[in-house]
């Protein structure tokens, strides 16, 4: 469709206007505000949708202002093969004209004309598709609805190679859809009639099972009615045959009975006899008990006399042979004790010898620890006057030594005397006498002044020079100082101390030497014990000899005194020996002499009681006799015999006949079959008691006609079956053609997708950069543009950018349906209000893509936002 | 000369699944009319009495309703009327015969033979019957009926049994099946002079001579039966029998076992055949269809059968055998071109592979036709 040229009058705030359309390319209608644009957009719309006597609102709004006239709307077009010239006014003087002047002439008048351009417009254009595209002023501009754009499916069908879909055929799948519904959700779950056949359907086979239940519970209460009714016949058979055998048993049990009594009587009187016989037969025993008691006491009594007068007679003589033995044994006895007193004097004689020897040891040792002691007595008195111990000595020694040195030195610096004997002579040098021998060189140093005198000879004193008295000084120094060392350990010199020193280490040497002799000599004993035992032994040693015997002698020393214990005391042993032995004797004579007597004593007893027991038996026998004599006994054993033999021979018979009735087999034939009733009885009982309640229940449920209501039931479950199956066989039916239908259309749809991004793509690309993709729904929607890499959803783009994308999808559209024929005019009013300048003039190159290949009209109130659209049809309004 | 007539096989209580609720209360009293008109024979023949050889009723468990009607039908039967219990009614402890309703409410002329005793009718004429006592009895009780009977002297004879004789079965060895030979036997040595037999549907001659009959039921209950709609009189003469079907029935089970379509022609020939079907409303038709057509076709004939099927008792078509293939011209009117278009083709693509997904597309080409036709 092109728009060729469009004038209104009386139309809102405008009285008339007129605009010439570019068939081709861009119309730019530019004009101020209120200047009529957005009516002229408008006023196209109105012409076609509303009749000329439309009081719709959209019709009232466009009412001239304060003029009574009414509103004018005429429209030059050409679409498809149509070319025409359309008029309507509305409200005053309604009129409405069509003039079609291509393909050939038509003129309408009315609704006739307002009805033909309606199905030009309708068969020439989408409309749906060219409501979608426009862009109103005002509105916010977004993706247009394109769902339902037959021109545009067709377009993209062809676009995308596919036959185009004829336009029923959204219609159908619009129907197939409506069927769907019918018996799914959307969702595809199943809907009512579905879900209450399915229920209808369990309920008809439940109802079924339930009847045919029925029914076999009832031809198994006939069948058990059947049975019952056989085996009650059967068990009352069995009744009248038992009962006749309970009969017959009891006849021969009451026989039995009879038989029995008999033999208990026969028992009965047995045993009475038994026991008259046991009697009898207890009293001869006891008679025969008494005369056997009195002859045994008898001969017992004869008996242990014989073995009394035996037992005393061994006794006598074992009493000799215990006297004999005592004998040998009081020998044996002084034998011992002379040996004995013999060992102990030879012993003593033996001790006397050893306590002389030891006597003599311990007055020995006695006198050497005396000694010791002594000596380190008067070594203590050494030591308490000597003072020139080891230290002393040294102190000595040293002040000896410092002495010597000074007069070394003093010899050396000080003048001194030589000295020559000549011979032997006698001096005093200083007081000190002193010998020369012949030949001898002594010098004499001078410290100060010394006096030598020769004994009758000569004196001659010798003093030092000044230069000496140092010397002398220091040699007087030594002397002194050795002198108060000699004097503080009392001796008179060195020499003097040293022979001190050496007697205080002899005394020490005697002090320890006491304690050794002491160990040595005392050994395991004290002092003390010592002088004890040692006067012990001196008092003892002279008494023993005073005191012992003096036969036999003693012996000379202590070895014969030892070998004579030896043989005294062998002797000792030989004697115990004989006497152990005649003891033994003793004794073993005596444990016969024991048993001998026991034995007498034990036959001396047993005779006392014999006797008495022989009077006893003796006595009892008189008596008994007495009451009754031993033949008459005889005879009432022998009667008692007899007796019992008779009845003995009755139980038998009495046995054999009621044996020959077999009592055991008949009660327990007559118990089974009695018991056998009871149980046919019982059970006849309850099979007559299970009949009645199995006839109850068939006369209670054998005429509710199960088997016709179960036919009922089965028709009604055929019938639903059939339903059921016919139901969902539609179901399935229309599912399949759904979905069949769905996946072909949307083949479809996503086939015609793809040209319509590449055309969105191609022209995005002006605007944006050469990364520029966009994803298209298959409901034809935006979903997202990406840019750089970057995706983002289209509804999260900036106002500006979704406008641009907007419009760039609307041409988009455009361009595709035009391609197919005339395609649809764009109208945009004053579009791209949200786009910067820079995006604005890349649109224009857009809109002027655009335009080559559909026509585009903007009304404008900012010419410059298109100043950059290319070549344009610049139409000024206003 | 005696006459009687000789029924069996009523199955009163019998339901037919293909029947509507409506139709199987026609067919059911359609079964107790035929009672009233085997009444009204009875009498216009001059019968003596009726025998019904078993089966009167379809099972022991029937509706207290359905009893009380048969016995109001009975009712108006004027001469004696013997009931044998059959395998569908024994005489058993739930036996229609002893319910409350039966007992209550026989007419004194109806008599149920309850054992194999003679009962005589007059002088001349005695019957023994061979009554079921159970569904199973191990040898049918006609066997021990005859086994105990001695030729008769000076009456005439007739013996009431019921069970499928071994000609008619597949394993005469099975519980319950009659032996003709036995019959013929019984027959031959004089112990009966006739048998009455039920069980089979058809009116029936059994044997060599004339003295062996199943009467069939005298309302056709099932295709299969070959001369159901009977009663049958039976004559006595002097030791002649003669027998004569008398029509009762006025239902009718018709079934085609193979019509072929595969044209228009053979189309138009069904039409021609149930328009030519007398007495529709009580005549039940069964067509097992054998053959292809095209989807147009079907329709003519599903259009059509729509229209008639009503009229019958019941219809049943069975198309188990019959393709429908959908052809150009079943589409070409619908001008489809896009998805609708491919759908259709997918669809007849899979209609040609068969199996089961094939009858479900064929179904959903249906609809859509249907739906496009609507939306065109």
């Amino acid at each position: 469709m092109k728009f060729l040229r469009l004038r209104v009058a009386n139309y809102r705030g405008i009285t008339t206007a007129e605009v010439a359309f570019a068939p081709d390319g861009i119309t730019l209608i530019q004009g101020p505000n209120e200047a009529g644009k957005t009516s002229l957009a408008e006023a196209i719309g109105l012409l076609f949708y509303y009749t000329d006597s439309s009081k719709h609102r959209a019709i009232e709004a466009v009412k001239p202002v304060n003029r009574d006239e009414g509103p004018e709307i005429e429209l030059q077009a050409r679409s498809g093969p149509y070319e025409f010239t359309y008029f309507k006014r509305f409200h005053k003087r309604p009129e409405t004209r069509l003039a079609v002047t291509r393909p050939k002439p038509e003129n309408h008048t009315g609704r006739e004309a307002h009805d033909r351009a309606d199905a030009i417009l309708r068969e020439t254009l989408d409309v749906d598709l060219w409501k979608a595209l426009i862009i109103q002023q005002g509105d916010a501009i977004d993706q247009p609805d394109l769902t339902k754009q037959t021109s545009l499916s067709v377009a993209l069908d062809t676009a995308a190679g596919g036959r185009p879909a004829n336009p029923r055929e959204e219609g159908l799948f619009d129907k197939v859809r409506e069927e769907y519904s019918l018996y799914y959700t959307e969702r595809g779950a199943e809907k009512k009639d579905l879900v209450e056949s399915k229920k209808a359907l369990a309920e008809a086979r439940a109802e079924v099972a339930r009847i045919e239940q029925a029914i076999r519970d009832l031809e198994s209460d006939i069948e058990q009615a059947a049975n019952l009714q056989r085996e009650l016949r059967q068990l009352k058979n069995q009744e009248e045959t038992l009962e006749n055998e309970v009969a017959a048993h009891t006849t021969s049990l009451e026989e039995i009975n009879t038989l029995e009594s008999a033999l208990e009587k026969a028992t009965l009187k047995l045993e009475t006899v038994r026991v008259s016989e046991e009697m009898a037969r207890r009293d001869k025993d006891t008679r025969q008990g008494l005369i056997d008691a009195v002859m045994k006491a008898t001969r017992t009594h004869k008996d242990i006399g014989e073995s009394n007068v035996t037992s005393l007679s061994a006794l006598n003589r074992i009493d000799d042979e215990l006297d004999k033995a005592r004998t040998g044994l009081n020998e044996a006895d002084r034998r011992r004790k002379d040996a004995d007193a013999l060992a102990v004097l030879r012993r003593e004689d033996f001790d006397y010898y050893n306590n002389k020897l030891h006597l003599d040891q311990l007055l020995e040792r006695k006198g050497r620890i005396d000694d010791a002691r002594n000596d380190a007595a008067k070594a203590e008195e050494v030591l308490a006057r000597n003072k020139v111990n080891d230290h002393v000595l040294r102190k000595i020694q040293s002040a000896e030594k410092d002495f010597l040195t000074a007069g070394a030195q003093f010899e050396t610096g000080a003048p001194s005397v030589v000295l020559c004997g000549l011979g032997e002579c006698l001096l005093s040098i200083d007081g000190s006498e002193t010998r020369l021998d012949k030949g001898e060189v002594r010098t004499i140093s001078v410290a100060d002044k010394s006096t030598l005198i020769i004994p009758g000879a000569l004196s001659v004193e010798i003093v030092a020079g000044s230069s000496i008295e140092g010397l002398s000084k220091k040699l007087q120094d030594a002397r002194e100082a050795l002198e108060k060392v000699c004097k503080a350990a009392g001796v008179d010199g060195p020499d003097e101390a040293r022979t001190a020193f050496d007697g205080r280490r002899e005394a020490l040497r005697q002090i320890e030497n006491k304690a050794q002799v002491e160990k040595d000599n005392l050994r395991d004993l004290t002092y003390e014990e010592l002088e004890r035992k040692l006067l012990g032994l001196q008092q003892a040693v002279p008494d023993y000899l005073i005191k012992r015997v003096t036969e036999p002698s003693v012996c000379t020393d202590l070895g014969s005194a030892k070998k004579e214990w030896l043989n005294a005391e062998a002797g000792l042993k030989e004697a115990n020996s004989e006497w152990e032995a005649a003891r033994e004797a003793v004794e073993a004579v005596r444990k016969v002499r024991e048993g001998l007597n026991i034995k007498y004593q034990e036959t001396r007893v047993e005779f006392d009681l014999i006797v008495k027991d022989l009077k006893y038996a003796q006595e009892a026998l008189e008596k008994a006799r007495n009451g009754v004599p031993d033949d008459a006994l005889d005879v009432n054993l022998a009667d008692s015999i007899r007796a019992v033999a008779d009845e003995e021979a009755n139980v038998v018979s009495a046995e054999a006949l009621l044996k020959a009735k077999n009592p055991e087999r008949v009660r327990l034939l007559a118990e089974t079959a009695k018991d056998s009733l009871q149980t046919t009885q019982n059970r006849r009982g309850a099979a007559h008691t299970e009949f009645t309640q199995v006839q109850t229940r068939l006369k209670i449920h054998g005429e509710e006609g199960w088997h016709e209501k179960l036919h009922v039931a089965q028709s009604r479950l055929e019938r639903l079956e059939h339903e059921n199956r016919a139901l969902f066989r539609r179901a399935v039916a229309v599912r399949c053609l759904l979905d069949f239908m769905r996946e072909e259309r949307d083949k479809v749809r996503r086939a015609y997708v793809a040209p319509i991004k590449e055309k969105i793509e191609r022209l995005g690309r002006l605007v944006f950069d050469d990364t520029f993709q966009v994803d298209i729904s298959d409901e034809l929607q935006i979903i997202s543009r990406s840019a750089n890499g970057a995706t983002v959803p289209f509804d999260s783009l900036s106002g500006g950018t979704r406008e641009q994308l907007s419009l760039i999808f609307r041409l988009a559209c455009s361009m595709i349906v035009a391609k197919d024929g005339d395609g649809t005019p764009l109208i945009l009013d004053d579009a791209l209000g949200y786009t910067d300048a820079a995006r604005l003039r890349l649109m224009g190159a857009v809109l002027a893509r655009a335009a080559k290949e559909c026509q585009i009209v903007i009304f404008t109130c900012v010419p410059d936002r298109y100043c950059n659209v290319g070549a344009a049809t610049i139409v000024p309004i206003g | 000369m005696i006459k009687f007539l000789q029924t069996s096989d009523w199955q009163l209580g019998m339901t037919r699944h293909f029947f509507s609720e409506g139709t199987q209360e026609r067919y059911s009293q359609a079964r107790l009319d035929a009672i009233r008109t085997m009444g009204r024979i009875a009498r216009e023949e001059g019968c003596l009495f009726m025998l019904v050889c078993g089966d009167a009723f379809e099972s022991n468990q029937v509706d207290r309703k359905t009893v009380v009607r048969a016995l109001e039908a009975l009712k108006e039967v004027t001469v004696p009327v013997f009931m044998l219990p059959g395998n569908h009614d024994p005489l058993n402890a739930a036996s229609v015969y002893r319910s409350s309703t039966f007992v209550e409410r026989k007419p004194d002329q109806v008599h149920v033979i309850e054992t194999a005793a003679p009962i005589n009718i007059n002088e001349d004429v005695e019957i023994v019957g061979a009554p079921w006592m159970s569904k199973k009895p191990a040898v049918n009780p006609v066997e021990e009926t005859l086994a105990a009977l001695q030729p008769a002297t000076g009456v005439t004879r007739i013996c009431v049994a019921h069970g499928i004789v071994d000609q008619f079965t597949p394993d005469p060895e099975a519980q319950g099946v009659v032996a003709v030979e036995m019959l013929e036997r019984a027959v031959s040595e004089g112990k009966v002079h006739f048998v009455a037999l039920g069980d089979r549907h058809s009116l029936t001659r059994i044997g060599n001579g004339d003295r062996i009959w199943y009467s069939g039921t005298p309302e056709s209950t099932d295709f299969a039966e070959v001369q159901s709609g009977y009663a049958n009189v039976v004559e006595v003469d002097n030791g002649r029998i003669s027998t004569k079907a008398v029509r009762v029935g006025e239902w009718c089970f018709t079934e085609r076992n193979r019509v072929d379509l595969n044209t228009p022609d053979e189309v138009q020939a069904l039409r021609r055949f149930l328009e030519d079907i007398e007495n529709k409303e009580r005549t039940v038709v069964r067509l097992n269809c054998v053959g292809s057509l095209s989807l147009s076709s079907r329709d003519e004939l599903q259009a059509y059968l729509d229209t008639v099927k009503d009229v019958f008792a019941a219809f049943d078509m069975r198309e188990d055998d019959l393709l429908v293939l959908p052809d150009e011209a079943d589409f070409g009117d619908l001008g489809f071109s896009g998805f609708a278009d491919a759908t259709i083709k997918r669809l007849r693509t899979q209609i040609s592979e068969g199996g089961g997904e094939s009858v479900v597309a064929r179904d959903a080409l249906m609809l859509l036709m249907r739906l496009a036709r609507g939306t065109a």
